[in-house]
């Protein structure tokens, strides 16, 4: 509509209906951490390559020491023992 | 093992498996309270005869049951994601030991300091004992030590199998080709009883798993004895 921006459509509509405003923020806080957790997964996981020059096979390279889980329960990575030959 | 007329889960003879006991009391729970709520309103509903027939809209009511909801879920995800990371850690597993699954047969091997292996075959209903349970006996049982960790390692020899072991919440699929791991602690001693959980042909509910849960010393003298 001419005379009118899209933000403030956006604001009466949202004046009218506040009930409106939970339902987009759980959405969007679900939306949301999909998305960062799928940006996690591509960029910290050691199963993903992104360069095949310097670092072809992450995966090859993984340490006792790492935490590679989003979430450690019990298990405190930083002091397991490291018991096994270097190549 | 199961007895008939079985509602509920079996005992939890496992740290996993009694999270997963009081995770789906508190599941459950939360659906109880839910579905006698949405009974009762129903109920209230049919039998009234109040009616109210200008109402357009409601935002009160709107965002209640807007918001209400989605802390329901965050409250079931929050413990459901702690159990699922708690068993995927690694807790330095003491003996492993691998089983394949056949038609219609599971075979293991501990191979770890001599060479163990047998195959473990159901004992068919003609040949039972008295007091033996209907296809749920073997003929050479999973003897493993208590109270500690073990690593378990699945793979199938011809077809997909599954390794189910329901007290100690354990289910892992035999994937022919594929090595799956799963670690086992059972807290006491005893025979546990788990059915193949993967179709695999005309005996696949004929192809039980038992395992022994002894004392260390018993344990390393069977073992001694097998080898």
């Amino acid at each position: 509509m001419a005379g009118t921006s899209l933000g403030a459509n956006l604001y009466r509509k949202i004046k009218r209906h506040p009930a409106l405003i939970p339902m987009i923020g759980f959405i969007g806080l679900g939306l949301g951490s999909a998305a960062l957790y799928l940006l996690r997964l591509a960029v910290r996981s050691p199963d993903v390559c992104w360069d095949r020059k310097n670092n072809p096979e992450p995966w090859n390279r993984l340490s006792p020491n790492d935490q590679y889980k989003f979430l450690a329960v019990s298990t405190d990575y930083k002091k397991l023992k490291k018991d096994r030959p270097d190549f | 093992m199961a007895y008939p007329s079985q509602l509920g889960f079996q005992d939890a003879s496992s740290p996993i498996m009694e999270e997963l006991l009081y995770f789906h009391d508190h599941a459950l729970m939360i659906v109880f309270l839910i579905s006698s709520l949405v009974l009762y309103v129903i109920l209230a509903m049919l039998s009234t005869k109040l009616m109210h027939t200008n109402t357009m809209d409601a935002q009160v009511i709107e965002t209640i049951w807007t918001i209400l909801p989605a802390v329901i879920l965050v409250l079931i995800a929050l413990p459901s994601l702690r159990i699922l990371y708690m068993m995927d850690e690694i807790n330095n597993p003491t003996i492993t030991v691998k089983t394949l699954g056949h038609q219609w047969y599971w075979s293991y091997e501990y191979t770890d300091y001599e060479d163990l292996m047998f195959d473990s075959y159901m004992i068919p209903s003609e040949e039972l004992k008295p007091g033996d349970l209907r296809l749920l006996e073997v003929d050479n049982r999973v003897v493993l030590p208590m109270e500690l960790t073990i690593r378990m390692l699945i793979s199938s020899e011809d077809v997909l199998h599954s390794w189910a072991m329901p007290s100690l919440g354990l289910k892992t699929d035999a994937i022919p080709g594929r090595l799956n791991q799963a670690t086992l602690s059972s807290t006491r001693p005893g025979l546990f009883y788990g059915q193949c959980s993967e179709i695999c042909g005309s005996n696949h509910s004929f192809m039980p798993i038992i395992l022994e849960m002894v004392p260390l010393k018993i344990f390393e003298s069977w073992s001694s004895s097998m080898v």
